[in-house]
C-alpha cells in the first residue's frame, strides 16, 4: 500500500466511522425524546416534590395516622388512597379503589425501606422511610390485584403482600357516603 | 513480557475462587425459591445467601480480574516491568483480609442487609468494614496504574499509549471515582451507626450516595470485556482493530457519562426531585453511545478478519469467521446477550418503562444477561487466553472450553429470559419463597422453574471452567511467546494529546457527578430531620 | 500540542468535550426543570422558582391533613431501636421494688402462674410500650388497667428494665413440645402474613414485638382473636391486626398451642 493509498483508506474508514456515529447520535436523542413525549402524554412522570415526615412519630399526628389510611373520595371526584408500609404489611393491607377515576397514591414507611408494586400495572415506588411518596394511578379494569412489597425489608420480606380492589365507580360512590375512609380489608 | 505471573495468576485464582463459591450460592438460591425446591424454614439463610453471593460478585470477583488483568495489560501493552510489586501484593492481601471478615459476619447470619446495604437496617460493622477493605485494597491498583502509566510515558515522550493501557487507566479511574459514593455512604453513614456512635441514618441520602456508585461500577465491570473485544478478539482471530481513535473515544465516553446517570436506580424513590431524574435518564441514554460505537467496530474489525481469511459478499464474510476458535465464540455469545441486555437497559432507562419492572425479577434477569453474561464470558475468553503466557503450559482442552463457553451462554439465556419475562408479570424481588399454589401467581412457575435449570446448567459451566484452569496448570510446558494486543489497521505514530491522557475527561467525569450529584446530596444532607431510627437486623 | 495546552480553548478536544458535555447539560436542565414541571397539567406550581425547586427536590414537609377523628384510643407510644437501650443498675433495682406489686399475676420471679404473660427476660421495649399502653387505655384490661394508670414514666422505664434483665425460665405448666405448624414457620405469603419469627425474636425481632415461647395458650389465643376482631388496637398502624385478621381460627389455635409448648430459653437473650 502505498502512502497515497493509505492516506485514502484513513480517510474512508474515518467517514464511514462518523456516519455511523451520527446513526447512533439519533438513536439515542430519538430514545430520550420519546421518553419525556410519553411521560407527558401517558402522565407517568415522577412525584413533581420532595415531602419529608418523621416514620417514628407518623400514628401520632399528620396524614398517615390510622383514620385516615384507605381510600377517599376528594370533592373534584378524585380519589386520594393513604397507605403505609412496615415490617411486615401494608396498611390497610386490602386497598379499595374505583376504577375510571384518577387516584392519587400518597404513601410511606414507618420504618425501614419497602416498596410497593401492583401487579399487572405500571404503578411502582419506593416507600423510604422519612419521605413521602406520591403516585397517580388509574384503573381501567376492575378486580383484584396483588400488591407485593418490592424492596428487601429484613427476614419477613417474603411474607409481605398486600391486595388492591378495584370496584365499579358507584359502588364505590355508595360506600363512600357512608364517609370515613375506605379499604377492602376483611373483605 | 509478563514477568509478575505469580501476581497475576493469586488475583485470577483468588477471583475464580470466590466466582465458584459465589456461583454455587446463586445456584442454590435459584433452586430454593423455585416451585422445585422446597420452602425454606428459616428465610433467613436465604437473605444470608444472597449477601454473600452479591458481595462477591459485585465486589470481590470483578475487582480481582480487573486488578490481575490490570496488572497484565501494564506489563504486556508498556513492555516494562510492573513498578511497585509490593504494593501490588498489599492490595492483594487488604483484598483477602478485607473479603474474610466481610464474610465472616455474613456467614453467623449477622449482616444479612444484601450487598446494597439497604439503611435503615444495619448488620454488624465488620462486613462493612470488610467492604472498606476490599475497596481500599482495588483503590491501590488505581494508584499502581496510574504510576505506572507514568513512569512509562517518561520514557516515551510523545508516544502514543498502548491502547490496551490507555483503556486500562480510564477503567482504573473510574473505579477510584465511582466507589466514592459506596464509601461516603459507609463511612460518614452506615460505619457510624453500625458500630454504635449513632442511632439514625438518612436512609435517602444513602441511596443516593449507593446510586453513585451503583450504575458505573457495571462500566468498571464492564471495562475488561471492552478492553479484550478491541484489543485481545482482533488478534485472537487474525484481524485488526478497525480504528484506534474511536477505540479511545469510546473508553472516554465510558469514563465521562457513567458517573453521572445512577439516579435511573432511583426513579422511584420520594427522595430525589423529578428534574434530577430527568437529566440523570438522558445522560443513561447517552452511555449507549460509547456500546454503539464498540458494537460497530468490534464488527467491523472482524469483518476485516473474515475478509483476510477470504470471507466475500455482503454477509457471506460471517462464514469464513474461525467459528471454533473460542475467542470468536466468546465475543458472539457477549454480544448477543449485550444485545438484549442492552435492550433491557434502554428499557430502565426510561421513566416510563421502568415504572412497570422496577425492583422485579426483570431488573435481576437484565443485571444478570449483562454482567453474568455478556461481561462474565468474557472474563472467561481473557483467562483461556492469558494461561498459557502466565503458566508457561497449554490450554488442551480446547473441545472443553468450547463446550464451556456454549453451556454459559445457554445457561445464561434459559436463566434470564424467563427471569425478565416474570418481572413484567411484577414478581418482586429478593424473596425467600413464594406460593406458586396460589392460582394469582400460578403462572409464573414455570418460567421460574426455567430460571432454576437455568442456574444449574451455569453452574455446570462454571465447573468446567475452573476445571480447564486447574488443569491448564498441568499440562504440557510450551513457550507461548510475548502476549501481544490487537493492532490498528491504521497503527497511530501520533495521537492528539486529549486521546492519549486521562486529565480532561476525569475532570469532565468529576465536573459532571458534582452537577449532577451536588444538589441533591447537598440538600439531603443538610436538611433536618430526615434521619430516621436504624433497625439492627438479627438483634434478637 | 504539549499536555498543558490541554486545557485551554485552542485545544480542538477541550472545546468539544466541555461544549457538548455543557451543552447537553444545559438542555436537559432547562427540560427537566422547567419545561417539564409545566408539561403536567395536573400538578400545580406557584410560579417558575416553586417548579425549580420541587424539580430539584428541595424537602418540603408534608401539608397538614385533617384527619377524621379516632373512634377509639390508639397507642401513642414512640419506639425506636434506641427505646430503653443501655439500663443502669439502679434502675434495675428500682424497677425490682416496683415489681412487688406485679407478683400476684406475673408471679415473683416474673413467669405466671395463672395465664397472665410471663415478663422474666421479655424485651423491655414490650413492657415499656404495653405499660404505657394500659397507662393511656389504647389497651384495656379490668385488672391490669387500675396498675398502669398511676405509673410515671420513669417507673414503666424501670419496671421494663427490671423485667428484661430476669432471666428466662421454663414455664410454670409446661407442656410437650409440639411441632412447629406451617403458619409458624412460614406464615402465609399471598395472605400477607409472614413468618412469626420475623418479628416475635426467633429470626428477628421487630422493636415492640414480644417473643412468646412458654407463654399461655390461652393468653395468646385470646389476644390474636382480639387483634383479628378489632378489638385489641394498640398495635401501631395495626401491624399485629394485619396478620391476625388474615389467619384462620384454626390457624390462630395451632400457632398459640405451639408457642405455649415451647420452652422459654430458645430465644437468645437481650444483647
Amino acid at each position: 500500500m502505498s502512502s497515497e493509498d493509505a492516506h485514502r483508506s484513513v480517510e474512508i474508514a474515518a467517514r464511514v466511522e462518523r456516519r455511523w456515529a451520527t446513526i447512533a447520535v439519533i438513536i439515542v436523542v430519538g430514545m430520550a425524546l420519546l421518553a419525556a413525549f410519553a411521560g407527558i402524554h401517558r402522565a407517568t412522570m415522577p412525584q413533581p416534590r420532595v415531602e419529608i415526615t418523621d416514620p417514628s412519630r407518623i400514628h401520632l399526628s399528620g396524614e398517615f395516622v390510622e383514620s385516615n389510611l384507605g381510600s377517599v373520595l376528594e370533592a373534584n371526584g378524585n380519589v386520594t388512597v393513604r397507605a403505609i408500609g412496615q415490617q411486615y404489611s401494608f396498611t390497610p393491607a386490602c386497598i379499595v379503589v374505583p376504577a375510571d377515576t384518577p387516584i392519587t397514591l400518597r404513601a410511606t414507611s414507618a420504618d425501614v425501606v419497602h416498596g410497593i408494586l401492583i401487579q399487572g400495572t405500571n404503578v411502582n415506588t419506593m416507600l423510604v422511610p422519612g419521605y413521602v411518596s406520591e403516585q397517580l394511578m388509574r384503573f381501567t379494569r376492575t378486580g383484584d390485584y396483588l400488591m407485593p412489597c418490592q424492596e428487601f425489608c429484613s427476614f419477613g420480606h417474603e411474607g409481605m403482600w398486600g391486595k388492591v380492589k378495584v370496584i365499579d365507580k358507584t359502588d364505590f360512590a355508595n360506600r363512600a357516603k357512608a364517609g370515613g375512609r375506605l379499604s377492602c380489608v376483611g373483605q | 513480557m509478563l514477568a509478575n505471573r505469580k501476581l497475576i495468576l493469586a488475583h485470577f485464582w483468588l477471583a475464580f475462587a470466590v466466582f465458584g463459591f459465589a456461583l454455587t450460592l446463586g445456584a442454590w438460591q435459584m433452586f430454593i425459591r423455585s416451585p422445585i425446591g422446597t420452602w425454606l424454614s428459616n428465610p433467613e439463610l436465604y437473605y444470608r445467601s444472597l449477601t454473600a453471593h452479591g458481595t462477591v460478585m459485585g465486589y470481590v470477583f470483578p475487582t480481582l480480574v480487573a486488578m490481575g488483568f490490570g496488572y497484565a495489560i501494564s506489563e504486556s501493552a508498556l513492555e516494562q516491568r510492573l513498578v511497585g510489586v509490593r504494593w501490588a501484593w498489599a492490595g492483594f492481601w487488604l483484598i483477602v483480609a478485607g473479603s474474610i471478615m466481610a464474610m465472616v459476619p455474613i456467614a453467623l447470619g449477622r449482616a444479612s442487609v444484601l450487598y446494597t446495604f439497604y439503611p435503615p437496617l444495619i448488620g454488624n460493622v465488620f462486613y462493612y468494614l470488610g467492604v472498606v477493605l476490599v475497596v481500599v485494597g482495588s483503590w491501590i491498583w488505581v494508584a499502581l496504574m496510574s504510576v505506572n502509566l507514568r513512569v512509562w510515558r517518561k520514557a516515551h515522550p510523545g508516544a502514543p499509549v498502548p491502547l490496551a493501557m490507555f483503556a486500562n487507566v480510564a477503567g482504573s479511574y473510574l473505579w477510584a471515582w465511582t466507589a466514592v459514593g459506596a464509601a461516603l455512604e459507609l463511612l460518614l453513614q452506615i460505619i457510624p451507626v453500625a458500630a454504635g456512635l449513632k442511632n439514625t441514618i438518612d436512609a435517602g441520602l444513602a441511596r443516593v450516595f449507593f446510586s453513585w456508585t451503583l450504575h458505573a461500577i457495571v462500566y468498571f465491570w464492564l471495562m475488561p470485556t471492552y478492553i479484550a473485544y478491541y484489543t485481545i478478539v482482533p488478534r485472537a482471530i487474525g484481524g485488526r482493530v478497525y480504528s484506534d481513535s474511536m477505540a479511545r473515544i469510546s473508553f472516554i465516553l465510558f469514563l465521562v457519562v457513567a458517573m453521572p446517570i445512577g439516579m435511573h436506580h432511583t426513579f422511584a424513590d420520594p427522595q430525589v426531585g423529578a428534574g434530577f431524574k430527568f437529566v440523570h435518564s438522558a445522560f443513561t441514554a447517552l452511555v449507549a453511545l460509547p456500546t454503539l460505537l464498540t458494537v460497530f467496530t468490534i464488527c467491523a474489525s472482524i469483518e476485516i478478519a473474515a475478509r483476510l481469511r477470504g470471507g466475500r459478499g455482503m454477509f457471506g464474510w460471517t462464514r469464513a469467521l474461525p467459528w471454533d476458535n473460542p475467542m470468536m465464540l466468546a465475543l458472539a455469545f457477549s454480544f448477543v446477550m449485550l444485545g438484549f441486555g442492552g435492550a433491557g437497559g434502554l428499557i430502565n432507562m426510561s421513566y416510563q418503562l421502568d415504572a412497570s419492572i422496577h425492583n422485579t425479577q426483570w431488573i435481576t434477569g437484565h443485571f444478570h444477561l449483562i454482567f453474568g453474561g455478556a461481561i462474565v464470558i468474557m472474563y472467561f475468553a481473557i483467562a483461556y487466553d492469558l494461561w498459557p503466557h502466565l503458566t508457561g503450559r497449554e490450554l488442551i482442552d480446547i473441545r472443553l472450553i468450547r463446550t464451556q463457553l456454549w453451556l454459559w451462554f445457554i445457561g445464561m439465556i434459559v436463566t434470564t429470559f424467563p427471569w425478565h419475562w416474570v418481572g413484567i408479570l411484577g414478581m418482586p424481588r429478593r424473596m425467600a419463597y413464594f406460593d406458586f399454589g396460589d392460582p394469582a401467581i400460578a403462572p409464573q412457575a414455570l418460567s421460574v422453574t426455567f430460571s432454576a435449570i437455568g442456574g444449574f446448567i451455569l453452574l455446570t459451566s462454571g465447573i468446567m471452567f475452573i476445571v480447564v484452569l486447574a488443569r491448564g496448570m498441568r499440562a504440557p510446558l510450551v513457550d507461548a511467546g510475548p502476549y501481544r494486543f490487537a493492532i490498528a489497521v491504521h497503527q497511530p505514530t501520533t495521537v492528539p494529546v486529549a486521546l492519549n491522557t486521562h486529565a480532561l475527561w476525569v475532570a469532565l467525569m468529576i465536573v459532571l457527578t458534582l452537577t449532577n450529584y451536588g444538589y441533591p446530596i447537598l440538600t439531603l444532607a443538610t436538611t433536618e430531620g430526615t434521619s430516621v431510627p436504624a433497625v439492627y437486623v438479627g438483634a434478637q | 500540542m504539549s499536555a498543558h495546552d490541554l486545557f485551554t480553548l485552542g485545544n480542538r478536544h477541550f472545546r468539544i468535550g466541555v461544549g457538548v458535555t455543557a451543552a447537553i447539560l444545559i438542555v436537559t436542565a432547562i427540560t427537566g426543570f422547567i419545561v417539564l414541571p409545566f408539561a403536567q397539567p395536573w400538578v400545580q406550581f406557584a410560579n417558575v422558582w416553586d417548579a425549580i425547586c420541587s424539580a430539584a427536590g428541595v424537602p418540603q414537609r408534608a401539608a397538614n391533613v385533617t384527619a377524621p377523628e379516632q373512634s377509639k384510643r390508639l397507642s401513642e407510644v414512640v419506639l425506636t431501636s434506641r427505646t430503653l437501650s443501655r439500663p443502669s443498675q439502679e434502675a434495675i433495682g428500682r424497677g425490682a421494688t416496683l415489681a412487688q406489686r406485679c407478683a400476684i399475676c406475673h408471679g415473683p420471679t416474673g413467669i405466671s402462674r395463672a395465664d397472665s404473660p410471663n415478663l422474666a427476660g421479655q424485651y423491655a421495649a414490650v413492657i415499656y410500650k404495653e405499660l404505657h399502653d394500659f397507662r393511656s387505655g389504647a389497651r384495656t384490661n379490668a385488672v391490669m388497667s387500675p396498675f398502669a394508670v398511676n405509673l410515671t414514666d420513669p417507673e414503666i422505664a424501670d419496671l421494663s428494665n427490671y423485667y428484661a434483665y430476669l432471666p428466662r425460665l421454663p414455664a410454670y405448666h409446661p407442656t410437650p413440645q409440639l411441632p412447629k405448624p406451617n403458619i409458624v414457620i412460614y406464615g402465609a405469603p399471598m395472605r400477607g402474613i409472614a413468618p412469626c419469627g420475623a418479628c416475635h425474636g426467633s429470626l428477628d425481632n421487630k422493636t415492640g414485638s414480644p417473643w412468646l415461647e412458654g407463654q399461655s395458650e390461652a393468653y395468646m389465643k385470646a389476644q390474636l382473636q382480639a387483634f383479628a376482631s378489632g378489638e385489641r388496637r394498640n398495635d401501631i398502624s395495626q401491624q399485629m391486626r394485619n396478620i391476625a385478621r388474615a389467619m384462620t381460627p384454626q390457624e390462630i389455635e395451632a400457632a398459640a398451642a405451639y408457642y405455649a409448648s415451647q420452652p422459654s430459653d430458645v430465644v437468645k437473650a437481650v444483647d
